[in-house]
């Protein structure tokens, strides 16, 4: 157990430090949330449609594009030095390959939402007082879904000639269970409502996560076979 | 309720249509494979 | 012909036997549905979309449900005629798709007045649609048959965990308009011959997809057999 714990750190602190070197997909997916949430700004036509209404699909939009750029990126790294051959070859499970990868892309993602969120306040005139936990805890279920898949598929998708294309397609679907939770959440909680209407919400999202996580470390050594 | 009764069976039509060419087509197509291939 | 070939091609053959009565079996649901069931007094003539769109979204179901478990055994048992199988489910689960993708619009622009709208429904026919198109995306894009297999597989499992989320999370959805006849356990039994033409249509439905799956598969076994690389 040790040991997996160990490789799991490893391989997840290797992606980060990529990523804090270059910074080049941080910087695009940072750059890319302040630019959604400024446009929607724009293209709202304020006399007839208030912020209020579209501030939790414009949040999570931006959060999902935001992961979408973080789970391209996942393995497009070892991609282009050949380097998952290399990677396969240690001494490291497959699903330690799998958590470590999931836990480089949850605190890339993470990052982006954590930076967002103040942002979303400040464009938006969203009311947080009293709802911060609620609004963090439900984008760290929702996200924690959507990773996961995502993480997988990434892996899937990297094997094919157009992988950007190809991730979007196969992610879409796996997408409409947590964000439609998040985004049901999110309102209910920037309106005030009471906690009975959210919790069966949140209960699926945890569903999801749990389900999903499981299902997706089962699965991944098959990608990994020769 | 429907306003345009004769509108509304053009829908009907159509669909039903529809249903014919998807269905019909891809049986023809796997038949025209079948025969292509020898059976 | 090797033994191979000529086993497929009886495979072939007894899939097309089920298409043509599939599909003479669909012209008599026709005939039932559009002149001999009564029109329902809501929602008119429209309504009897109803019965070539409810058993699509059945036979979708279906068939993902069987890419979905084929999957599991092809990871488990590695046996490529799971692959092919599960790929010949896929194909005409897209096929059933694609006829409810036609159908719900059709249905809901004279009910609703609008050709589109995100009720839990339509919204839930788009999912399997994608996931369909998702998946034979994948499997063209790959090329490799073994890891076409394995990666499809995947692809295929997660799918089917997914839908029951789906289903959920669409149903809960709040939505603003009415509901038409819809099959729910909770709602009101359908008078006898309008069941009675659904069932028939059920039946006609089923054994198209059996009719299709089969005389696919037998194709992809035929043309393994003549050593041909098959184009997934």
């Amino acid at each position: 157990m040790g040991d997996l714990v160990r490789a799991v750190f490893a391989i997840a602190g290797k992606d980060l430090r990529v990523e804090v070197r270059s910074r080049t997909a941080l910087v695009s997916a940072l750059a890319f949330a302040a630019l959604v949430l400024v446009i929607f700004n724009f293209a709202r036509d304020a006399g007839s449609v208030s912020r209020e209404a579209l501030a939790p699909s414009v949040l999570w939009i931006t959060f999902t594009f935001s992961g979408m750029i973080a789970l391209n990126r996942s393995f497009a790294l070892e991609r282009e030095n050949a380097a998952l051959d290399g990677l396969l070859l240690a001494p490291v499970s497959r699903s330690a390959l799998f958590l470590g990868k999931y836990l480089a892309n949850l605190a890339f993602v993470f990052t982006v939402e954590a930076v967002t969120l103040p942002l979303f306040v400040l464009f938006f005139g969203a009311d947080l007082s009293g709802v911060v936990s609620g609004i963090v805890l439900t984008a760290v279920l929702a996200t924690a879904g959507f990773v996961a898949v995502g993480t997988l598929f990434s892996a899937i998708a990297v094997r094919t000639r157009f992988a950007e294309l190809m991730l979007p397609l196969l992610v879409l679907p796996f997408l409409i269970p947590p964000v439609i939770g998040a985004v049901q959440v999110t309102a209910r909680l920037l309106a005030g409502r009471p906690m009975s209407e959210i919790l069966g919400w949140l209960k699926i999202l945890a569903l999801y996560d749990l389900v999903f996580v499981t299902v997706c470390l089962l699965l991944f050594p098959a990608l990994m076979d020769e | 309720m429907p306003a345009d009764p004769s509108a509304n069976a053009a829908f009907m039509w159509t669909a039903y249509a529809a249903v014919a060419v998807i269905l019909g087509g891809y049986g023809l197509a796997l038949w025209r494979r079948a025969r292509r291939l020898g059976r | 012909m090797t033994p191979e070939a000529e086993r497929a091609r009886v495979v072939v053959r007894r899939g097309l036997a089920l298409v043509a009565i599939g599909l003479l079996a669909l012209g008599a649901v026709f005939v039932v549905a559009l002149r001999f069931t009564p029109i329902e007094r809501f929602q008119g003539l429209p309504q009897k979309i109803f019965y070539v769109h409810v058993p699509a979204a059945w036979c979708a179901l279906l068939a993902f449900t069987v890419v979905g478990i084929a999957s599991i055994l092809y990871l488990w048992l590695r046996d490529a005629r799971l692959d092919l199988f599960a790929e010949s489910a896929a194909s005409a689960g897209l096929v059933f798709s694609t006829v409810m993708l036609t159908t719900g619009p059709l249905w809901g622009k004279p009910i609703w007045g609008t050709w589109w709208t995100w009720d839990a429904r339509l919204t839930f026919t788009l999912f399997l649609f994608f996931l369909f198109l998702g998946y034979r995306a994948l499997r063209g894009a790959l090329h490799d048959p073994g890891e076409r297999a394995r990666y499809s597989a995947v692809v295929g499992i997660l799918g089917m965990v997914l839908v029951p989320f789906v289903h959920l999370t669409v149903y809960l959805f709040p939505t603003v308009h009415p509901q038409p006849i819809v099959l729910k356990p909770s709602s009101p039994s359908l008078p006898w011959e309008m069941l009675r033409t659904l069932l028939l249509s059920l039946t006609a439905y089923t054994v198209l997809l059996i009719g299709f799956v089969t005389t696919r598969y037998g194709l992809g076994r035929g043309a393994e057999a003549r050593g041909e690389l098959d184009a997934g």
